[in-house]
């Protein structure tokens, strides 16, 4: 008999993982053991291993597929041999990769003949008091996530078996593990009509209380660690964004002479990573370990804070001090944009020596950045605000952009981190000739 | 019941009178003057120093239990102390005429004869062999003892009564250097290379297993005699006139062949100190008068006499006696030996039942004050050369306590660092395909064998080319499968024996044996008396002899007509001498079906019950053939479980049918019959068969797709199969013709559940035959499991089946009632 592979659940929150990359390719041979694809959750990426050895008849779902977890994603047989019982049904976000026309029906390979469409397919009223369910049912119901309190038991004696679990799940009553404490025995929204987290609320309740998603919940570890372990402060300019303004306009325009629609944080991201690759600013571009060691790098891999559905990701556009602004440009949106469909890398997601986190886009003034340890800084960059100045005795009005610099005093002191907001400031007020010099 | 033998009716009703033969009673009538001419000073010393010896050694005993000290040491010993205190004389005549090919079986209270004997083993033993003995002993660990604390002064014989004393205390002591690393005991003590067979705590226990050496001696003709002592007590005992009822058959003379004739080489030693524990022999629990009446259930009297035990010189000479009938083929022979112990039964035994004038009366003759007496009167030695010589042997036994008693020198097992000791003795898994290597003895070859004839024109599959069932005359079968084993290895193994009720001739009560009665001359197939306990005790004894045995026990329901003998011998004597013992010795016994409550039984669950035994049930022609082959190479002891509804099937599950070259299943592995997913069912024994049927119709009728696994074996059981199926249909149910109360399946349905508990989707079933007596065959119906039994049991324990309705109630009510109700 075919043997169909999950996506494994790996952890009680988790309720999808991203498929990241098939190392077997339909129809070829795999060996027990051997790995079939990697995928991600959060922040780790995982390898999933054949269970059997066979052939691999069918692959639900290609790279870059969310996957809800315990949901068939290929099966292993013997050529000729059906897969259609173990598709999943449609619904969640990704697509199979081969379309069938119609879902098929969830085949129940235990269920009696006689049985099918029989009051099991309708949920229970709820159960009161001690719940009758085979420990094999029991342990069905944990991982599908279907609840005994609304599942009518069709074996002896009322008792819940096996079958009554697998007709909920046929019949979407089963919820993620992440919304099973608020599931209420009917179908949700996810996947095969499970009730997922995004179900929850929809109640008149005057609160919900809501188990951390395994991201934010990594986001506050290291939030936390951060402020209590770095000696951080914050050092606030503005510089004269005349320049990169009308750099942009000629970007729009066509008559930059640079190819990519590059923004402003692109040019920031360009023109950071050049002064940071600077010697006398390698305090910055660190990272302070243990033991009093600092790691200096020979190349700015830059994070790129990056706000999602899900929470805060920071991917890391590597040796970016030597790579031309298009690239940048076109690197730091293909990276945004991976983070927002969830499919980054978790390679991806860390080796950053310095960040870059952009608030402009929000209306933000000033901030106070928080270092992602153990980087020794993070470049806080504000909006554009107009501001005057006194020039040639008369008075103008500009637009300033402001910088704020997170640094920890620990790895450098208010001087050199000073000294390098500065000629930030001083390069971007002349980034035209800045861009000049560099790429000619 | 051989066809030779014609019973003619008319002598039957002549009159006439049975005449039975006088029984002498202290025939001896020599004097030490007499016997100074026979003895060497020596020897009569000897005797003197062993008799000194053995009281010495029980003194130990008592007063470790009474004082907890010896010999200013303090010291608790928990085991048991039946001592022999006042015996000594009666042990060292005995042993005195022994050599070491002759073997000696005891009791409970048999220190005195173990020692004896080994002293008298050592008289006869040159040095080399006993440095030889001490050296192999147990990898040579309990001889470097010796060599370190010896007085021996370079004097070998002095130094293996050390090793032996010291040994002993061990065994005893429940050391790791005891004979057995002590799980034998003071019970079981022996020791092979001195000719010492175990000694057995069951009262009588030893006599069916010493007629079993006696018998491995015959037909292996071997030298030596055996003797198998027993107390007064004893002669009560079922199994002990069995044993001398087989001792005693007249097909030895009259029907083996030339080569075998004579009865066997035993005396049946019953020491009569006069009380069975505390009851009193002569006059209150039998009837005999004297325990050499017992000679007269044979026709020769078994040559018995009633001997001065007391007096170590009438011993002697009557054991020269029956030795001589014995070797010119006149035995079996009986002695009785008056004795008396001093000491209580244990010591525990405060003597309520005796008077201290009758111990104080006995004390008069005490042998260890008369016998040294006697020969400083005589001459032989003064009162201070016989002093002195006690002394040594006090000393000796002094030093041989404290060095086994010291947990430096003798430490007890290790268990902590060894907690599988005795599971490693518990069977001795050797495969050894001949226990000799001498040419079989055949009357035919296999070739001019009718049997085998037969079986050569026989489809070894059950179905034909065309895939359907053959005709059952036509078809080779579970009869055949055994036959074929049996009867190969009767042409491999010259040891390997065979007998039981009506094997010969009749070709066994169900024609396994059909056959073999022209291949075979009599030594190696015949007919028993009608005495399950001899038939298996026998074995038993021929087994540990290290000969290669089958007998069988017609119906299973006789297996507790020889209780003692599958349940206390057959399955401990491997772990009882710590593995020093191999028991290659097959028990078939055949489950009944028709004739009643007596004779249909499952008994698999009683053999299975106590450790020791393995226990297989094949129930087709490839698995009899397979298991009966790996049963007869092994070397551990068997019950091998026949089912009489099945004998005539045909080989349904291995394609190609039954192998004809020599093969074996391994005992211990189940066997999947039909693959499933929906339900596993597990059967022992026939009901494999109802049960293919129940899982036909759960698929044809329900949707329901089940595993069918033939358990095959029962001890050992590897469940790893069946987990694996439970895991996949998260549903069992288990099956047998045995009763369902305390059924083996209740064992192994609670083992699956531990094993696959989060797997399964209801609780195991067991279906089983009714607590009840088997009805009449008209009615096995309602007794034996069923088809319907299991959809029932399905349906109302496991899954619901629909439209179903059961014909027989398994709800928790039903269970409730009948467990209230005993039934």
């Amino acid at each position: 008999m075919a043997t169909p592979v999950m996506m494994p659940n790996v952890g009680i929150t988790v309720e999808t993982c991203v498929l990241t990359e098939w190392l077997k390719k339909k129809g070829e041979t795999v060996a027990e053991g051997e790995i079939l694809f990697r995928y991600e959750t959060d922040k780790s990426t995982l390898e999933q291993e054949a269970p059997v050895s066979g052939t691999l008849l069918e692959i639900f779902f290609g790279e870059d597929s969310d996957v809800p977890v315990m949901t068939n994603v290929c099966v292993i047989g013997n050529e000729g041999e059906s897969v259609e019982e173990f598709r999943p049904s449609a619904g969640g976000d990704s697509a199979p990769v081969e379309e069938k026309p119609e879902e098929k029906a969830r085949e129940n390979n235990i269920v009696i003949n006689n049985y099918e469409n029989n009051e099991a397919a309708a949920p229970a009223a709820e159960n009161a008091g001690f719940i009758k369910a085979s420990p094999r049912a029991k342990a069905l119901a944990q991982k599908t996530g279907v609840a005994l309190k609304y599942t009518a038991g069709t074996g002896p004696q009322g008792r819940i078996i096996e079958r009554d679990v697998r007709a909920a799940v046929a019949s979407g009553r089963f919820s993620s593990g992440a919304a099973a404490g608020e599931y209420n025995g009917g179908t949700g929204s996810g996947m095969g009509g499970r009730f997922t987290v995004s179900d929850i609320g929809s109640g008149s309740a005057a609160y919900t209380d809501e188990k951390m998603p395994l991201i934010r919940r990594t986001i506050a570890k290291q939030m936390s660690a951060s402020l209590q372990t770095a000696a951080q402060l914050t050092h606030t300019l503005s510089f004269d964004a005349t320049d990169i303004l009308a750099f942009r306009k000629a970007v729009k325009d066509g008559t930059a002479g640079v190819e990519g629609n590059i923004t402003l944080n692109d040019m920031i991201l360009y023109v950071v990573s050049r002064v940071l690759a600077k010697p006398e600013h390698r305090a910055l571009n660190a990272h302070l370990l243990e033991n009093d060691v600092m790691r200096y790098f020979s190349g700015v891999h830059m994070g790129v804070a990056v706000d999602t559905d899900k929470g805060l990701l920071v991917p890391t556009l590597f040796d970016c001090d030597k790579k031309p602004l298009s690239v940048i440009s076109k690197e730091a949106k293909e990276l945004a944009a991976k983070c927002r469909n969830g499919a980054a890398l978790p390679d991806e997601l860390k080796g950053g020596t310095f960040t870059v986190s952009n608030l402009g886009a929000y209306g933000i003034e000033h901030f106070t950045p928080v270092i992602n340890i153990p980087q020794t800084a993070i470049l806080g960059v504000n909006t554009i605000t107009t501001r005057i100045k006194a020039e040639n005795g008369g008075i103008r009005t500009y637009q300033a952009m402001g910088l704020s610099l997170t640094y920890d005093h620990r790895a450098v002191d208010g001087g050199p981190a000073s000294r390098f907001l500065s000629e930030l400031k001083e390069t971007l007020e002349n980034f035209t000739r800045f861009l000049k010099e560099q790429e000619g | 019941m051989p066809k030779s033998q014609y019973v003619k009716p008319g002598p039957q009703f002549e009159k006439r009178t049975i005449k039975l033969r006088d029984i002498p009673v202290c025939a001896y009538d020599r004097s030490i003057e007499d016997e100074k001419a026979v003895y060497s000073r020596d020897d009569f010393l000897g005797m003197y120093a062993d008799m000194a010896a053995i009281r010495e050694f029980e003194t130990m005993l008592l007063t470790i239990k009474q004082k907890g000290n010896y010999n200013d040491k303090e010291f608790t010993y928990p085991g048991p102390a039946h001592l022999a205190v006042g015996q000594e004389a009666t042990a060292v005549g005995q042993a005195y005429t022994l050599g070491v090919d002759d073997y000696i079986f005891g009791t409970h209270r048999s220190h005195h004869e173990v020692i004896a004997k080994a002293f008298s083993a050592i008289k006869k033993l040159s040095d080399d062999e006993l440095l030889k003995i001490m050296q192999e002993y147990n990898d040579g660990k309990n001889f470097e003892v010796i060599k370190k604390y010896t007085k021996s002064n370079g004097d070998i014989k002095e130094m293996a009564r050390e090793y032996f004393i010291f040994g002993l205390c061990c065994e005893l002591f429940a050391k790791d250097m005891g004979f057995s690393r002590g799980l034998g005991g003071s019970m079981h003590a022996f020791f092979l290379p001195f000719g010492i067979f175990p000694n057995n705590a069951i009262v009588g226990g030893a006599a069916p297993i010493a007629t079993g050496v006696a018998l491995y001696k015959k037909c292996n003709k071997k030298k030596g005699i055996v003797v198998a002592n027993a107390g007064d007590g004893a002669a009560a005992r079922g199994p002990v006139y069995e044993a001398m009822t087989f001792a005693n058959m007249d097909q030895f003379n009259d029907l083996w062949e030339d080569g075998y004739k004579g009865g066997l080489p035993i005396i049946y030693n019953f020491n009569n100190n006069f009380y069975g524990m505390g009851g009193q022999t002569k006059g209150e629990t039998m009837g005999y008068d004297e325990v050499a009446r017992l000679g007269a259930i044979s026709k020769t009297g078994m040559h018995a006499e009633r001997v001065n035990g007391w007096n170590v010189f009438a011993v002697i000479d009557a054991y020269k006696r029956e030795r001589e009938l014995i070797e010119k083929g006149e035995g079996p022979a009986l002695l009785e030996l008056v004795t008396y112990r001093f000491s209580g039964h244990s010591t525990s035994d405060a003597s309520s039942y005796r008077t201290k004038e009758e111990v104080e009366e006995w004390q008069q003759y005490d042998p260890l004050t008369v016998f040294p007496a006697q020969l400083a009167e005589a001459g032989i030695a003064t009162k201070e050369e016989l002093d002195a010589l006690n002394e040594a042997v006090i000393d000796r036994n002094r030093r041989m306590f404290d060095l086994a008693s010291d947990l430096n020198v003798a430490p007890y097992t290790d268990y902590n660092e060894h907690p599988d000791f005795i599971e490693s003795v518990m069977f001795s898994n050797k495969k050894i395909e001949k226990m000799d290597d001498r040419p079989v003895e055949v009357n035919q070859t296999k070739e001019e064998n009718e049997r085998y004839q037969k079986i050569a024109k026989l489809s070894r599959s059950a179905y034909g080319e065309d895939g359907k069932l053959l005709p059952k005359m036509r078809v080779y079968n579970i009869r055949d499968g055994l036959f074929e084993a049996i009867a190969d290895k009767y042409y491999e193994d010259p040891t390997l024996i065979s007998y039981g009720e009506d094997v010969r001739d009749w070709g066994g009560a169900f024609a396994v044996y059909r056959g073999l009665t022209e291949a075979l001359p009599y030594h190696r197939l015949f007919n028993s008396p009608i005495a399950e306990s001899a038939i298996v005790g026998s074995a038993v004894g021929y087994a540990l002899a290290g000969g290669r045995v089958i007998t069988e026990l017609m119906y299973c329901d006789f297996i507790v007509c020889s209780g003692d003998e599958v349940f206390n011998q057959m399955a401990k004597w491997q772990a009882m001498s710590a593995g020093k013992l191999t028991m290659p010795f097959v028990l078939r016994v055949s489950v009944g079906m028709k004739y009643g409550a007596q004779h249909s039984q499952d008994w698999t669950s009683l053999c299975a019950h106590v450790p020791g035994l393995k226990v297989i049930y094949p129930v087709t022609p490839y698995d009899a053939k397979g298991l009966m082959t790996a049963a007869l190479n092994g070397t551990d002891p068997v019950v091998c479980f026949e089912s009489q509804k099945i004998y005539d099937m045909g080989e349904r599950f291995v394609e190609g049918g039954v192998p004809e070259g020599s093969y074996e299943v391994e005992i211990g592995e189940p066997a999947i019959r039909r693959t499933g997913s929906d339900l596993t069912i597990l059967t022992i024994g026939p009901t494999l068969y109802p049960a293919l049927d129940a899982a036909e119709k759960l698929e044809k009728e329900f949707g329901i797709s089940a595993e069918v696994i033939d358990a095959r074996s029962v001890v050992p059981f590897n469940y790893e199969k069946v987990i694996e199926s439970v895991k996949k249909t998260g549903r069992i149910l288990l099956a047998s013709d045995a009763c369902a109360r305390g059924s083996i399946l209740n064992d192994m349905a609670q083992n699956i559940t531990s094993l696959a508990f989060d797997y399964l989707d209801a609780p195991p079933v067991i279906v089983g035959a009714q607590n009840w007596i088997t009805p009449a065959s008209e009615y096995s119906e309602q007794f034996y499991p069923q088809v319907d039994w299991f959809l029932d049991a399905v349906h109302e324990r496991i899954v619901p089946l629909k439209g179903y309705t059961a014909k027989k109630s398994y709800t928790d009510t039903e269970l409730l009632r009948k467990a209230k109700k005993g039934v």
